[in-house]
């Protein structure tokens, strides 16, 4: 009963929000060469947590340099990952909204779509031409651009140099090779606890990716309708490689890859897929989880993680977008932000601390960078989830990973756990 | 919330056999304006009342009778009406239905075994020393205190695959518990979140019920015992019938708190519970704010309330019994 009050008050709050929202019309595109006298004026940035934790130093410069040519100050808000969509909605609905906000890739077509942000003009952001599109596809809409990529996260092989020295492994080149490691590392190192590749079976971007490794899509448009095509043979296909994988796992079948890099840094896993930094937190975490900054601690695995590209299986490309807000107070102050925080000098930066940039010009450079060489490779052979307005919902309503679950748990076969997603994304993407 | 305080609800003193002469007062009273000051001293707190809870409430009805998407909110535009659509939606499809059966089992198991086990705890402080009946009640005092969410993620921990407590004891006893999933069978992972549900339920039950336990006089027991009736006897025909309102009571408000239990399982499972873990407050948290089926998730509600609403009548009619008996 409290609950459903609770609940009640904050869908009230919402509606209330949404009734006296300011009206004013956003129409034209926010210039991000004007010269704006931001003097006394704060720009209100929202970014995700990993800008803070990851590339603080990447943020402060922009600032400084958008403060110098404008005048304005920033004002930064970080976010949590988890169940930030809906603060964004409720804050979206309201008439105290952010100038600049940052999504998920995945998350960004939703809003798009739903006319959360500001049309931009494309070119005068550099490196546009380039945009990479598992980034930039999300921001065009009706062939108009509504947000600027900002990083790109690629995930590749991770594994336990230590371990596959003792076994007598090299590198995986092939496919072939990394189901024989995981084979080999199971077998020589017995314990109930040992995952020869770790793979925790509600890892969505790792499901998704062996899925489509046969040359199958996860659904497709039809007309003006989206049709789920996870049950299509090949994806089948996919699947069995990826159930067969997740046999050498003693982890969890049941989890996320949230606490994959605390698992792996126990030692007793020999592989596992992940993104290029999670090589890098299992090896060291900060003393106090609770503070990003704090002093780092090696961990019983540090200096000996590898990464090389996943062979044979595309790489998800993750990543994030920013945009401007529709109902953003400084629309030109943002746009100026944004442009200085894309730029090539704030990629470069951000390439130093082991993301991958927004541009496919700049991703030499990226792989140029020590660690980053797998990254790179990965991101060049890259899949993106369907275009649909509605796929965050796919996401949200956990389609795929109760999919992914059911088969690997062995509580559906491929064949039924794949119809019933699919039955499951046509009523979402349809709705 | 009001609920909460067994007193709570305000209710005119029963009249009672009229003495002589009040017949006169009370209709000379009736006849000026101070017969509305009990009403005018009541309106701020119904005006609250209302305010808090009504208002809301209002909104979500009417807003299940509409179709809110995310463009309707974020521009403020009215949605759409749709008349009983929703209803019909939730109401025929079979998803719903689940997770309606799946809350009521829940429901009743949970609270059969919080108000078993609270009785059972209620009796032994009866019987324990005193030093020893105050360090239960201070010992339950903190597990009531822990708030909901603590208490959760302090579960989640005990029973996580990889670094909980729970399969390590288990493994280190001998039994095959290394890295054991706890939620990849729903009937375990529900067993992990009735545990806690119990757990964290029991204090109340046990405490409420251990001060109508005072209540039974212990020369009516001693004389049934001196009669010749056994324990369980005695349990059955003195303790129980003089207990009965009460535990009437602590059972409709623990099945209306478990009813609309949302916490535990949304935590435990880290705030995205597969459709094995769905309760209807979950259930319709999911599909308002995590499918942006607003409207959808406003009908989900309301007949949440409604199914509540059965029960609340149950605890309401219970409160006036009791308040006839005074």
């Amino acid at each position: 009963m409290k609950r459903k009050i609770a609940l009640a008050a904050a869908l009230t709050a919402a509606l209330l929000a949404a009734a006296c929202g300011n009206d004013s019309s956003n129409s034209g595109t926010p210039d991000a060469n004007a010269s704006v006298d931001g003097k006394g004026k704060t720009l209100k940035v929202w970014l995700m947590v990993d800008a803070q934790s990851g590339w603080k130093n990447v943020v402060d410069q922009a600032n400084e340099r958008f403060t110098a040519a404008t005048g304005a100050q920033v004002q930064i808000d970080y976010q949590q990952w988890g169940d930030h969509l809906a603060k964004v909605d409720a804050t979206l609905a309201g008439s105290e909204v952010p100038d600049v906000m940052e999504l998920g890739n995945t998350e960004m077509p939703k809003y798009v779509f739903n006319g959360a942000f500001h049309e931009l003009d494309k070119a005068q952001y550099e490196n546009s031409a380039t945009w990479l599109t598992g980034l930039s596809a999300p921001c065009e809409f009706e062939g108009k651009t509504w947000c600027v990529p900002y990083y790109a996260g690629a995930r590749v092989l991770i594994y336990n140099t230590d371990l596959f020295t003792k076994a007598g492994l090299q590198p995986p080149k092939t496919y072939a090779d990394v189901v024989t490691a995981a084979k080999t590392l199971k077998e020589k190192n017995p314990g109930a606890k040992f995952s020869g590749f770790y793979a925790p079976g509600a890892h969505q971007y790792m499901g998704l990716a062996w899925a489509v490794s046969g040359g199958g899509t996860i659904a497709k448009q039809e007309g003006d309708k989206w049709v789920g095509t996870l049950s299509d043979p090949k994806v089948q296909e996919g699947l069995t490689k990826w159930k067969e994988i997740t046999s050498y796992s003693s982890g969890d079948k049941t989890k996320n890859e949230q606490d994959q890099s605390a698992i792996f840094a126990q030692g007793t896993s020999g592989m596992m897929y992940g993104a290029g930094w999670e090589a890098s937190s299992a090896q060291e975490q900060p003393k106090d989880p609770n503070d990003p900054a704090s002093a780092k601690v090696k961990t019983k695995v540090a200096g000996k993680v590898a990464t090389v590209a996943m062979p044979e299986v595309p790489s998800f490309l993750g990543g994030s977008n920013v945009g401007i807000a529709a109902k953003a107070p400084n629309p030109e102050l943002a746009a100026q932000w944004i442009k200085i925080f894309t730029d090539t000098k704030s990629q470069e930066l951000l390439i130093e601390k082991g993301a991958l940039p927004n541009a496919t010009s700049l991703l030499d450079k990226a792989a140029a960078k020590e660690g980053n060489e797998a990254s790179a490779q990965a991101a060049k052979n890259s899949f993106f989830v369907p275009m649909a307005p509605k796929w965050a919902e796919v996401e949200s309503a956990n389609v795929i990973q109760q999919m992914l679950v059911s088969i690997a748990t062995g509580k559906a076969t491929v064949a039924d756990a794949t119809k019933k997603a699919d039955d499951q994304i046509n009523t979402i993407l349809n709705s | 919330m009001s609920v909460a305080s067994p007193s709570a609800p305000a209710r005119p003193t029963p009249p009672g056999p009229p003495a002589p002469g009040a017949h006169v007062r009370r209709k000379r009273r009736s006849s000026t304006s101070s017969g509305l000051v009990p009403y005018a001293l009541a309106l701020p707190a119904l005006f609250l009342l209302f305010a808090l809870l009504g208002y809301p409430m209002v909104r979500m009805v009417v807003l299940s009778f509409q179709n809110m998407r995310l463009r309707e909110l974020f521009a403020g535009l009215t949605p759409p009406w749709v008349g009983l659509d929703n209803y019909t939606k939730v109401l025929t499809d079979s998803v719903f239905w689940t997770v309606a059966l799946r809350t009521t089992v829940f429901t009743v198991v949970s609270v059969a075994l919080t108000v078993t086990i609270g009785l059972a705890v209620a009796m032994l402080m009866r019987r324990v020393a005193p030093s020893i009946r105050i360090a239960m009640i201070v010992v339950m005092m903190f597990v009531w205190a822990m708030p909901q969410l603590v208490a959760t993620q302090i579960f989640r921990w005990l029973v996580d695959a990889d670094f909980g407590v729970i399969n390590y004891l288990l493994t280190l006893i001998g039994l095959d518990y290394e890295s054991h999933s706890w939620f990849a069978e729903p009937l375990e992972g529900w067993a992990v979140i009735t545990s806690l549900v119990v757990w964290a339920g029991i204090p109340f039950i046990a405490i409420t019920l251990n001060a109508g336990l005072t209540q039974v006089p212990k020369e009516l027991i001693e004389a049934a015992t001196v009669d010749g009736a056994s324990p369980w006897q005695a349990f059955r025909n003195i303790t129980l019938p003089i207990l009965k309102q009460l535990i009437v009571i602590v059972t409709t408000l623990s099945a209306i708190w478990n009813f609309g239990l949302f916490t535990q399982p949304w935590v435990i499972r880290d705030g995205r519970p597969s459709s094995d873990y769905q309760t209807l407050a979950t259930y319709a948290y999911s599909t308002a704010f995590k499918t942006n089926n607003y409207s959808l998730g406003s009908a989900i509600s309301v007949i949440t309330v409604i199914l509540l609403a059965a029960v609340m009548v149950f605890y309401i009619r219970q409160m006036f019994k009791i308040g006839d008996v005074d």
